[in-house]
């Protein structure tokens, strides 16, 4: 009986935001017994599944589940900070603490509550992303194992450096920035900011903000080209949705795959884009590896396979490596992460700690 | 003799002169007038500023960045003509645009629908908004919580349908409406003027558009002559979804793909637009000439701040002041008797 109604759960759980929801409200329905199993559940907490990173994220926490054998629940907040650490409270009294979390926190003072709630329950968690820089997993041993970031400077930079020599080191760009209070936009403004300066033969010739959104940036980019017309020798964007909207804008005026364009995300219209030279390079934190690598990092605490509290200390707060897609590597990762999905070691924890986060 | 004559008449013409130049000044003075005035200085300052606004390329980006604001607002306007709200505008437009590239060539089906796609998009949203005005008067609800309702009941089913991605449009010719150009402009400007000469139509020359501005100047009044409030009331809300559904179609042919947010931040655009050409939020006054205007407005005054270099820091103050400078010209207050 047992079984029958969780396989029933799993199936429901599979592809949708609209199943998603129903299984949301089926785990909030179920007794407590049921969850009371010895199996822990695996359990990810992410923003939305209205945009193509959490999707991605989703199905990596889906690939490591199924290698694993264990029931995954993945709670989406919608944006609404209440919500999201609501339904975790919920799920942590259903199983009994009995899970661990891979949550990606609303907003940066959500993990405390959410870090709290665990530890009080037993259960193990990884944030990532988002935390006050006061919360330390060391404050919570050895429930709260780990905290994960990418570094926006270095993959600002990144591509900032890729495109300046592709456009062959000198000459004009224009720079598309992200939501101006917003942590990542501000880092990825850094990186670029650093490369400039090591570029003295690289002008900026302006900054603008297209607040992440394609239809934005699409507009901007045409007003931009009247502005500095053919000056303007390379785009750089502060996410792929934005490079998209300027490689689209470039298009309508016939110079897609002239005037180079960067991008951070990875996402599938930025990888086909690289593919055909109309991008230069894109880079990602790949949400596929954060998807599942934050449930199996908590996953081997919560087995005891390691004991966080004898981790140094860039095992427990660390940014990870983010991955290059340019024209050198792009068909591979073509084949590797489009075509087909791609095949991640669960059990390499550590191979894309780069170090410690700064304080 | 003949002298006189020239005399009288220069006497009559400086006269005319003097009549027109009154008419003129008492045009200028006309509130309804004031949104055409901001515009046109607008324009001068940008020019003064920076001569390359008004080259021919800049124009034509211009229009391009209207297209998408044009149309949506066209179906706006006569919402707000009615004295109610539409925010339905990012639900029905992310429909549209999830129908057509789900149905035409793609990267993530193998439906080839061709233009039948585009058809079937402008159809989805059409129902959408009928469906819209049937929840409003068949149960009673007001429009601004019947719309936010299918606002958010939209972009759920293009959020399911597209399964968070992004999904890209291969169809080369409904493509064509961003990439393909006729007469100097791109398709997609000829299509958002035709949608304007449509709007105008229905406008200025229907028993439609004329019970429109009927209910929004006094519903109970036009209910009193005999108007089917509620059968005109549906049919606006399924025109506005028609012409979202236009502006779904430009805005993933523009950007070549489509997922459930591409209407982000649409419809504070929109609703920007149609109050800013000066029709009046209470209803009944204005109409798509002014929303023409006002489109034009807010796009030039985006395209103007990257011109003349203002720094993305203040640009959204600025917007916001030129919006109060805006609708404070064209506000007829004595005709105001409360402000609410």
């Amino acid at each position: 009986m047992d079984r029958i109604t969780k396989s029933r759960f799993g199936a429901m759980n599979r592809r949708s935001f609209l199943t998603t929801i129903a299984a949301g409200a089926t785990v909030a329905a179920l007794p407590k017994t049921l969850f009371a199993a010895d199996k822990p559940t695996l359990v990810t907490s992410i923003r939305s599944l209205s945009n193509p990173y959490h999707a991605v994220w989703k199905s990596g926490a889906e690939a490591f589940a199924k290698s694993v054998g264990l029931d995954h629940v993945t709670l989406v907040s919608e944006g609404n900070s209440e919500k999201g650490i609501a339904d975790i409270k919920a799920l942590l009294a259903k199983t009994g603490g009995n899970m661990v979390l891979n949550s990606d926190p609303n907003d940066t003072p959500d993990a405390r509550p959410i870090v709290e709630a665990c530890a009080k329950a037993g259960a193990y968690v990884v944030t990532q992303w988002n935390k006050p820089a006061d919360l330390h997993p060391r404050d919570f041993n050895p429930y709260y194992v780990s905290h994960i970031e990418f570094d926006g400077t270095v993959s600002g930079k990144l591509i900032a450096e890729i495109l300046f020599k592709s456009i062959g080191g000198s000459g004009g760009i224009v720079a598309l920035g992200g939501q101006i209070s917003n942590t990542a936009a501000i880092e990825r403004k850094q990186g670029l900011e650093a490369a400039l300066a090591a570029n003295p033969d690289i002008k900026l010739l302006d900054f603008q903000v297209a607040n992440w959104k394609s239809s934005e940036a699409y507009d901007l980019t045409g007003n931009l080209l009247t502005r500095f017309g053919d000056q303007v020798k390379g785009i750089w964007a502060a996410n792929d949705d934005m490079g998209t909207g300027a490689l689209e804008a470039l298009r309508a005026e016939g110079l897609a795959g002239k005037v180079p364009v960067v991008g951070v995300d990875g996402i599938k219209a930025a990888v086909d884009a690289v593919r055909n030279g109309e991008f230069a390079a894109t880079v990602t934190s790949d949400p596929f590896w954060q998807g599942g690598m934050g449930l199996s990092i908590a996953l081997q605490a919560l087995e005891k396979k390691f004991d966080p509290t004898t981790q140094p200390p860039d095992h427990r707060e660390f940014y990870g490596k983010a991955v290059l897609i340019s024209k050198d590597n792009v068909e591979e990762y073509y084949k590797t992460n489009i075509e087909s999905q791609p095949t991640v070691d669960w059990n390499d924890l550590w191979g894309r700690v780069t170090g410690p986060i700064r304080s | 003799m003949l002298t006189a004559n020239i005399d009288n008449l220069k006497a009559g013409g400086a006269s005319e002169r003097r009549s027109a130049l009154l008419g003129l000044a008492r045009r200028l003075t006309n509130k309804r007038a004031a949104p055409l005035f901001v515009l046109i200085a607008l324009c001068v300052l940008i020019t003064i500023a920076n001569p390359s606004f008004i080259e021919p390329r800049n124009l034509v980006r211009i229009a391009n960045s209207a297209a998408v604001p044009l149309t949506l607002a066209m179906g706006l306007t006569f919402i707000i003509l009615l004295g109610s709200i539409d925010l339905s505008v990012e639900g029905s437009l992310s429909v549209a645009a999830m129908v057509v590239v789900l149905l035409a060539a793609n990267d993530a089906n193998t439906n080839q629908f061709g233009w039948l796609a585009v058809f079937a998009a402008i159809a989805a949203s059409t129902v959408m908004g009928l469906a819209t005005g049937l929840i409003q008067t068949m149960l009673r609800i007001p429009s601004f919580m019947a719309t936010l309702g299918v606002w958010f009941i939209g972009l759920g089913i293009s959020v399911y349908m597209l399964g968070g991605s992004a999904v890209r449009l291969m169809d080369p010719s409904i493509r064509n409406l961003a990439l393909a150009r006729f007469a100097g402009l791109p398709l997609g400007v000829w299509v958002a003027l035709g949608a304007f000469a449509f709007a105008c139509t229905i406008q200025y020359h229907t028993r439609l558009g004329r019970y429109i501005m009927a209910i929004g100047g006094g519903e109970d009044l036009a209910e009193l002559s005999g108007v089917n409030v509620r059968r005109v009331r549906i049919l606006a809300f399924g025109l506005a979804g028609f012409f979202f559904g236009m502006a779904g179609v430009l805005s993933a042919a523009q950007l070549g793909r489509s997922d459930a947010v591409i209407a982000d931040g649409r419809l504070f655009a929109a609703v920007t637009a149609v109050v800013v050409g000066g029709t009046a939020l209470t209803g009944g006054e204005g109409g798509v000439v002014n929303t023409l205007i006002g489109v034009l407005i807010v796009t030039i005054l985006g395209n103007g701040m990257i011109l003349l270099g203002v720094s993305p820091y203040v640009q959204q103050t600025a917007q916001g002041l030129m919006i109060i400078a805006a609708v404070a010209l064209s506000l007829d207050r004595i005709r105001l008797q409360i402000v609410k």
